[in-house]
Parts: C-alpha cells; sequence; structure tokens
C-alpha cells in the first residue's frame, strides 16, 4: 500500500514540475518575444514613415504577385473579397478565384458580379491537383480569372491556383478577408529588400467585426459590440504583436497565417504544394518548406511584418469559436507529429532547436498540461497533497502574468500602429486584456483541448466557420 | 488556508504584486502614450490650419513676399512639418521641382538636411520659437529618425550637390540609413553618384565588403538614366560572373524602363557606346551565366543594330527555357520590326516548355496583324492540340474572339474567316458560345446565317457525335473537316 502511495506522491510532484516548468517557460518566452517585438515594431514603423512605399510602388525590381482566393461555399462574402482583391495598390497583380466546388450560389454571384463569361482554358498542372472543371473571364478585367474545380479541400485549391499562377510570387487570402489598399505593397517590401530569398512574408491577421465598411473597403475602425469577439481582438494582437513577430526576429517563424501571406512560387512547387494531411496547410507548408530548405542545402527566409493588414471576421458564438479553435489545435498537432523528425536537429537551426520545441511543448502538448494543471493543481491542494504556497505561484504564472503580457501587447500596438483611434476603444482594450486570463483563456483552453483529444482519435475532419456577415453582402 | 510567514509564500505573493504593479504600468504608459499622440495631432493641426494656406499660396507659383517672411518666421522643425505630405506621400512633380529646391534653400530647409548629414550629428533647428520642442511631443526626435528623413528629402528633392553627403551615409553602420540613402541617390540620379555606386558594387558582388544591401544597390542604379549607362562598362566586361550578372539587370531595368516611356525605343551605338553594344552581342548574349544570358536578351531587343537579329534567333534556341522564354517575351516590345523572326517565334509555338509556348503566343499576338496571322496560320495547320488550347485560351483572354467574331458575321473572308470556323466546330466549344449569347441579336443572326448557309455539310459533320474539346482537336478529325473548312 505505501508503495502505491509514493507512486502517487511522486506522480503528483511530477506532474506539479510539469505544470510548472510549463507556465514558467511558455511565459518566459513569451516575455522574451514581447521584448523582442517592441523594439523590431518601433524600428519597422520608423523605417515605414521615413521610406514611404512609393520606391517600392515604382520600383522596377516590384515582381508580379497572383492572389489566390481558395473559396468554398462563400456566397456571402466572395464579391466584397475579390473586389478588395482587385483594389489592392500593386504594380502588376492578377487575381485567381478557385471556386472548390460549391454547392452553394458563391460561382453564380461571382458570374453575375464581375460579368465573366465561360472560356476554354488549357492547364499545366505543377502540383496534382483535383481537375478543373470551367474557367470564367471578363476581358475588360483582365486582372481576375475565376476556375471552378472540383472538390479537394483548401489545399487542393491552392494548388489549384498555384497551377494557374504565371507569377514568382503569389498571396493567399481568405474569402472572409478584406486587404488594406497598400497590404500588399507592404508584404512584398521585405522580399523584395532582402538579401536572401524570401520564400514566404506574412502580415498581420486583425479582427473585422465592429468595422465599418462597404464594397469591399474599410471604413471606420472599431472594436465589437460582444466580449467574445473583443477578447479575441486582445487574443489576435498578442498572437501577431508579440508572438510572431519575435520568432520572425529569432529567425523561428512556424506559423504564417494562411489567411494572408505571400509565397515564392517555383519554392512551394519545389516543395510539394500545400500538403492535404493536415487541416493548417499554412503552418504544414512553412514547416515543410524550412525542412526542405535544410536538406537541400538552399538558403531561404521567412519573413513576418506587423504592418501589412488583412481584416477577417472573427467566430462571435461560442459554438463557431469551438469550431475554429479545435482545427487549429487540431491541425497544429498534425503538422508536429507528422514534422517531428526535425525535433531538436540542429541542422534545421533555430527552427530544430527552438522554436518547433517550443511549439511542441507550449503550444501542443500545453494545451492537455494546462487544461490538467487547473483541474488538479486545485483538487490537490484542497486534498493537502501538495503545499497551499503552490496556490499563489499557480495563480501568478496561470493568471496574473498573462494579464501583463496581454496589457503589453495592447501597449505594443498603441507604441506603434494605434489602429484603434479613439481613446474609447483604447481603454476597452486594456480593461479586456486585463481580464483575458479570467476566463476567456480557460473556455479556449477547453476547446484547444479538445482539439487534441481529436488528434488523438485520428480525426482529420475541416471545421468549416461559419461567416455571419462582417463582409457579407444582401443576396440579389 | 495559505501560511503567510512562510518565505516562499511571501516571494510568491511579492511577485504577484510586482506584475500586478508592473501590468498598471503598461496601462499608464498606454495612456500616456495616447494623451502625447492626441496633444501632438493637436498641436500638428493647429499649424497646419494656421499655415496651410500661405504654403499653398507659395506653392501655387503666386511669389508674395509677406508668404515667404511668414514661413520664414516659423522654427524649422515646424516648416518641416508644414513639409512633410508633399515629401512623404508622392513623388514630386518634375515641373515644381526646380522652385520647390528654391524655396527649402531660401527657408534654409536645405541646409538643415545636409548639416545633419554632414556632422553625422543631430544638427539644432536654427530658430527657436512656439514649437521648438514639437518633437518631443510624440515623433520622438531620434537621431536615425532625422537623419534618414533628412536623407529622404534631399533625395526627394533631386538636390544633385548634396550626393557626396548621401555617398557618405552608405557607410553608416546603421542598415536603416544606408537603405534610405541608396533609395535617396537613386531618386537623385546625379550621373557624379554612379561610378561611385558601381565601385560599391563591385566589392559588395565581389564579397569584399558586406554593405551596402546587394538588392539595394541594384534598385538605386536601376533608377537612372539611360545617359549613365555607359559607366556601366566595366562592370558588364568584368571577369566576375556575378558582376557581370548584376550590371546587366541593371542595363536590363534601365533599358525596359526608358522602353515604356518611349515606344519606339532604339538603342544605338551612340546611345550606348560602341564598346557596349559590341559587349552585348559578342559576350553577353553568349555568356556562361544563363541567368546573364536571359537578361542580356531582354536589351538587345532594343539595339539598332543588324548583328542584334541572328543573336536573338540564337537565343531563341538556347539550350535553357527560360532564357528562350525570357528571349520571346523580350520580342513582344518590337512591334513592326520583328518581321525578320516572325518565323522564329512562331517556331516558339512547338517548344517542349509549355510557359515558352505560352509567351510566344503573346507575342504574337501583340507584333500586330502580322504576328497575329502567323498565329492563326499555326493554329489552322497545327496538330498538337495542346498548343491549340493554349492559343484558345489566350485569345479569350484578350477578348479577341468578340473582335474574331463580329469580323465573321461582317463577311469577312481570309484566315480570320477559317480560325472562327475552327473555333466554332469545336475548338473553342465555351467561349464562342459564350461570345454569341452576349451579342447584340443582328450580329447573331448574322454570324449564323453565314455560318449555316453551308449546312449540310456541317450536319454531316456532327452527325452522331457532340464535340468536346479533346475529341475535335485531335489530328483525326482536323482532317475529317469538310473540304472547305480544312485549311
Amino acid at each position: 500500500m505505501s508503495h502505491i502511495h509514493t507512486f502517487f506522491d511522486d506522480w503528483v510532484t511530477v506532474f506539479n514540475l510539469v505544470v510548472l516548468s510549463y507556465f514558467f517557460l511558455g511565459n518566459g518566452i513569451y516575455t522574451i518575444l514581447m521584448l523582442l517585438s517592441l523594439r523590431a515594431t518601433w524600428v519597422h514603423q520608423r523605417q515605414m514613415a521615413y521610406q514611404g512605399l512609393e520606391a517600392l510602388r515604382h520600383s522596377p525590381l516590384t515582381p508580379p504577385v497572383t492572389i489566390i482566393i481558395p473559396a468554398w461555399n462563400e456566397q456571402d462574402v466572395i464579391v466584397n473579397c475579390v473586389r478588395t482583391a482587385l483594389q489592392a495598390d500593386y504594380p502588376h497583380l492578377q487575381v485567381i478565384v478557385v471556386d472548390d466546388g460549391s454547392t452553394d450560389r458563391t460561382l453564380d454571384r461571382l458570374v453575375k458580379s464581375f460579368g465573366l463569361v465561360e472560356m476554354d482554358g488549357a492547364y499545366h498542372p505543377s502540383i496534382p491537383s483535383a481537375p478543373v472543371r470551367t474557367y470564367y473571364i471578363n476581358p475588360t478585367v483582365p486582372s481576375l480569372l475565376v476556375v471552378s474545380k472540383v472538390r479537394g479541400g483548401k489545399s487542393d485549391a491552392l494548388n489549384a491556383g498555384i497551377n494557374l499562377c504565371r507569377s514568382p510570387y503569389f498571396c493567399n487570402i481568405d474569402a472572409d478577408c478584406l486587404l488594406e489598399r497598400d497590404s500588399l505593397l507592404r508584404l512584398m517590401d521585405p522580399v523584395v529588400n532582402s538579401a536572401v530569398q524570401t520564400v514566404v512574408s506574412g502580415g498581420i491577421i486583425r479582427i473585422l467585426n465592429g468595422c465599418e465598411t462597404r464594397g469591399g473597403r474599410l471604413l471606420k475602425v472599431g472594436l465589437p459590440r460582444t466580449w467574445l469577439e473583443r477578447f479575441q481582438v486582445v487574443e489576435y494582437l498578442r498572437c501577431f504583436l508579440s508572438g510572431r513577430t519575435g520568432w520572425h526576429l529569432l529567425g523561428g517563424t512556424l506559423i504564417v497565417s494562411g489567411a494572408f501571406a505571400v509565397f515564392h512560387r517555383a519554392t512551394v512547387i519545389e516543395a510539394g504544394g500545400f500538403s492535404h494531411d493536415t487541416v493548417t496547410e499554412d503552418m504544414d507548408l512553412i514547416v515543410e518548406l524550412c525542412q526542405w530548405a535544410a536538406d537541400n542545402h538552399r538558403k531561404i527566409r521567412t519573413s513576418f511584418t506587423s504592418d501589412p493588414v488583412c481584416w477577417t471576421e472573427c467566430p462571435s458564438t461560442l459554438a463557431v469559436l469551438a469550431n475554429q479553435r479545435r482545427r487549429w489545435q487540431l491541425g497544429l498537432c498534425q503538422t508536429l507529429w507528422k514534422h517531428s523528425g526535425i525535433l531538436f536537429r540542429s541542422r534545421y537551426g533555430i527552427v530544430g532547436m527552438l522554436s518547433f520545441p517550443f511549439h511542441s511543448y507550449v503550444e501542443g502538448m500545453g494545451a492537455v498540461v494546462e487544461f490538467l494543471g487547473y483541474v488538479l493543481v486545485p483538487a490537490f491542494i484542497y486534498l493537502g497533497m501538495i503545499p497551499s504556497r503552490l496556490l499563489l505561484v499557480f495563480i501568478l504564472l496561470g493568471f496574473v502574468y498573462g494579464g501583463f503580457l496581454s496589457v503589453g501587447a495592447v501597449l505594443l500596438e498603441e507604441l506603434t500602429y494605434r489602429r484603434y483611434p479613439r481613446l474609447k476603444d483604447l481603454v476597452t482594450l486594456l480593461i479586456f486584456a486585463l481580464f483575458e486570463n479570467l476566463g476567456y483563456r480557460q473556455l479556449v483552453l477547453y476547446y484547444r483541448f479538445q482539439g487534441v483529444l481529436k488528434f488523438l482519435a485520428g480525426s482529420r475532419r475541416w471545421e468549416k466557420v461559419a461567416h455571419v456577415g462582417a463582409t457579407a453582402e444582401e443576396l440579389p | 488556508m495559505v501560511d503567510t510567514s512562510d518565505p516562499v509564500t511571501q516571494w510568491a505573493f511579492m511577485i504577484v504584486v510586482s506584475v500586478v504593479m508592473g501590468t498598471f504600468l503598461l496601462i499608464a504608459v498606454a495612456l500616456f502614450r495616447r494623451w502625447q499622440q492626441i496633444r501632438y495631432g493637436r498641436y500638428v493641426h493647429i499649424l497646419q490650419l494656421q499655415y496651410r494656406p500661405v504654403l499653398a499660396r507659395v506653392l501655387s507659383g503666386a511669389r508674395r513676399p509677406a508668404d515667404i517672411d511668414t514661413l520664414r518666421e516659423l522654427p524649422l522643425s515646424d516648416l518641416e512639418i508644414l513639409f512633410e505630405p508633399l515629401f512623404s506621400r508622392r513623388r514630386l512633380p518634375e515641373r515644381c521641382l526646380v522652385f520647390f529646391q528654391a524655396l527649402c534653400l531660401e527657408l534654409g530647409l536645405i541646409e538643415l538636411w545636409q548639416s545633419r548629414l554632414a556632422s553625422g550629428r543631430l544638427a539644432a533647428p536654427s530658430s527657436s520659437g512656439n514649437g521648438a520642442n514639437h518633437e518631443s511631443l510624440g515623433r520622438s526626435g531620434t537621431r536615425i529618425f532625422l537623419q534618414a528623413i533628412s536623407i529622404r528629402n534631399l533625395g526627394a528633392l533631386r538636390h544633385r550637390p548634396s550626393w557626396p553627403l548621401l555617398i557618405k551615409a552608405l557607410d553608416d553602420r546603421r542598415p536603416e540609413v544606408q537603405f534610405v540613402a541608396l533609395r535617396a541617390l537613386g531618386a537623385m540620379g546625379a550621373p557624379a553618384s554612379f561610378p561611385v555606386l558601381r565601385e560599391r558594387l563591385h566589392a559588395v558582388a565581389q564579397g569584399n565588403s558586406p554593405s551596402p544591401p546587394l538588392r539595394g544597390l541594384q534598385a538605386a542604379m536601376a533608377s537612372f538614366d539611360l545617359a549613365c549607362v555607359p559607366a556601366l562598362l566595366p562592370s558588364l566586361g568584368h571577369t566576375d560572373r556575378h558582376i557581370r550578372l548584376h550590371s546587366t539587370e541593371i542595363l536590363r531595368t534601365i533599358v525596359c524602363r526608358e522602353a515604356a516611356r518611349q515606344p519606339r525605343l532604339a538603342l544605338t551605338q551612340q546611345l550606348l557606346t560602341p564598346q557596349i553594344v559590341e559587349l552585348l552581342l559578342a559576350a553577353l548574349a553568349v555568356d556562361t551565366n544563363s541567368e546573364t544570358r536571359a537578361r542580356a536578351a531582354e536589351v538587345i531587343v532594343f539595339l539598332a543594330d543588324p548583328r542584334a537579329t541572328p543573336a536573338l534567333r540564337n537565343l531563341l534556341l538556347d539550350h535553357q527555357w527560360f532564357v528562350r522564354l525570357r528571349t520571346v517575351q523580350a520580342l513582344a516590345h518590337l512591334r513592326q520590326s520583328a518581321a525578320p523572326l516572325h518565323l522564329q517565334i512562331r517556331g516558339c509555338l512547338r517548344d517542349s516548355h509549355w510557359q515558352v509556348r505560352e509567351a510566344a503566343i503573346r507575342t504574337l499576338l501583340s507584333l500586330g496583324p502580322e504576328g497575329t496571322n502567323q498565329l492563326y496560320e499555326h493554329f489552322l495547320t497545327s496538330p498538337n492540340h495542346t498548343t491549340r488550347n493554349q492559343i484558345v485560351q489566350v485569345i479569350e483572354r484578350r477578348g479577341l474572339m468578340f473582335k474574331l467574331v463580329e469580323l465573321y458575321s461582317n463577311g469577312t473572308n481570309g484566315v480570320d474567316a477559317r480560325m472562327v470556323e475552327q473555333l466554332a466546330i469545336g475548338a473553342a466549344p465555351l467561349g464562342l458560345s459564350e461570345v454569341l449569347r452576349t451579342l447584340t441579336p443582328e450580329v447573331r443572326l448574322r454570324f449564323l446565317s453565314r455560318f449555316f448557309s453551308d449546312a449540310e455539310a456541317k450536319i454531316r459533320f456532327h452527325e452522331g457525335k457532340q464535340p468536346d474539346v479533346e475529341s475535335t482537336l485531335s489530328p483525326k478529325h482536323i482532317l475529317d473537316f469538310p473540304p472547305h473548312l480544312a485549311a
């Protein structure tokens, strides 16, 4: 009996150490990332203030870009998304919409809104994709091509888009996104001005809910009305301004949002295109590219810049949020598992030695550790199995420090881009940042935990996130 | 439950309190920054309200001494705020450049910017006044920021006497300053700075110097006028393949930009010097580096030299597909003078690489009626259904189907009519029907009445089968066409 008791005590000690190390590691690294981001974002913002985009706009070295928009049952948002893409301020631009076998009126709406006619097309697949059925054009809008293909999923639609793309770079955006007019130029700035070939350049995603839009244009920036959406605004700021900028500075970019990123076409084709193995094809491709480049002794660079903005809808109900977060966590686990070979391998540099292990432990396994921590640590303390003083440490790490990081992200936004012009919005953001870790974080954690369970169960199902209509138009 | 006398608990408690205080400190900083920004915004707004009409009058050319005096009374820092939108929003137009330069000189701004660069330190504004310390309000006056602004403004003004200062800024250890200096040098385009930049290019390309960045250097040099090209000779003929590649790329960019300005650009020996022409034709067109050959092809296209045609012919047959691709793409610039190369371009329609074929189609279409006829002839005679598909696609994307159908409806004969008939009987099953659907009833009627004038033959042809792209484009079916349709 005493053996069992000793074993149980040991197990509790180990568990406590794991939980504490998780919080220490996560919070510690996020603090470093925040400090790094603060300086880098400040410098970048100053640079843009005196450099501007004029030189890039008129530079003969600015390469052509094709915007690829994969769409599946996006009838409410697709027209505005295409409009915003066509309005993008970029010298050489093409837009390809890949309708991935929609069963609603997505294609119909595109045909009517842009006066498209069917055409005969020649398809030269460089990477495999489901067959393209129909091509649509309007000769008076030569920069737009719409194709309809057999359903094969988002990654398949993106692969079809890559096959149709003729420019050296392509930018994929989601159908529920609105681009700022100069965001593509800003996104290409690090590509054009980098000494090393930049194969991926990602921008920031901001939340559209609460903003005023018309005809694919953002008229006024504002905060959403519901608490759920406001917490997501803070979360996105923390994630993009602190996290991703910091990882970019360290050279360990592992995640670039697939909703808005530029890729070097030839390199993506060489790496095999978007994979069907995971539900987060964007992250999968980035890791694949890093792995491929190291294996083939190619010097490439992935970039993240926090001023090219793409506005997107965020879930406004708990059910939709749950779907989204489960999918993200499932995709993260799938990708980490698929590329586990690069873990702690020095040939993959910062990605293999720091970024990938961090994402595996803090972002992947962390969902389980933190979830169990919230459930078991208070229970152990209540049962007297661990010292009560640990409660303070746990509160510090789990609740208070998280608030510090979230407020830090809002401060970062205030010091640099200041997208929310009203003082009232800033105060609201600070309040929501302060309380983000008291309830919202735990809620999201629960969904992430479900995502891990789905991964363990072997699920590969894509959970579609319904759009409520921040970018939507009335159906004719 | 928690034992507060325990040292660990006390430590934890202290850390919790510190973090909470730190959080509130961050909140205070955020609110303070916002307050500062609002104050600065108000200051700029008032300044603009007060002085923008004066500035507008001065910029309109109505030179009133009173207005100039009013501006002169302002502190230089305020003047910079007033002038900022003129520099940051768009390129200054050529016509007002001289006047604007004179104005900045008169107001002492150029001197201020030059002194900031010359000393490498922050020069204090020469006059003081109500807004002298505005920079502490929102745009904090860090040294790098003011230096960069000064460099940018001198470049935007194209104040050529300042080029040595900008070259000096290239030696700054901060990449941001180097970068903006390169852009300013490019915008300024001072011919005397070009050889200096060329030497920098050599040093960077050979790895002797890590800075300034190669791409920035290349972009800056590519912004110079065509008149500076002779200074590229040492780079174009350099033994180092990297230097040859980068300089050919610079030459190509300058030439292509010039060609966009002057549609009938012809590069003579006077423009480029006989040595550069010779280098292009004898060395760069057959360079060991295929990237250099590809770029050279794009320049050779504009050469007014009889040796250019054979050189281009060879480049169209290069063993590297992207050299062929870039050559055939460049030939689109030739317009009417491409006649001797029409057959070679048409030959590219049989290239093994689909991108070269597609580029050849586009080039032939851009070469006017002669090129279009060559393309149609190829379409009518080629048994290769992949190329025919590509041709159909480009024709439809360019909206040429409408023109073809209209010509056919109006009774035009020849290659256009045969083309329409082939498209109608299956080569373009979707595009043509869409075009017919959108035509006016009269044109559609004329088209159909002409097309079905030989209805019996067509019915025989269509008997028992509905045409689709694959089946109708096979060589067998092309041979099966009614005699008057099979060209």
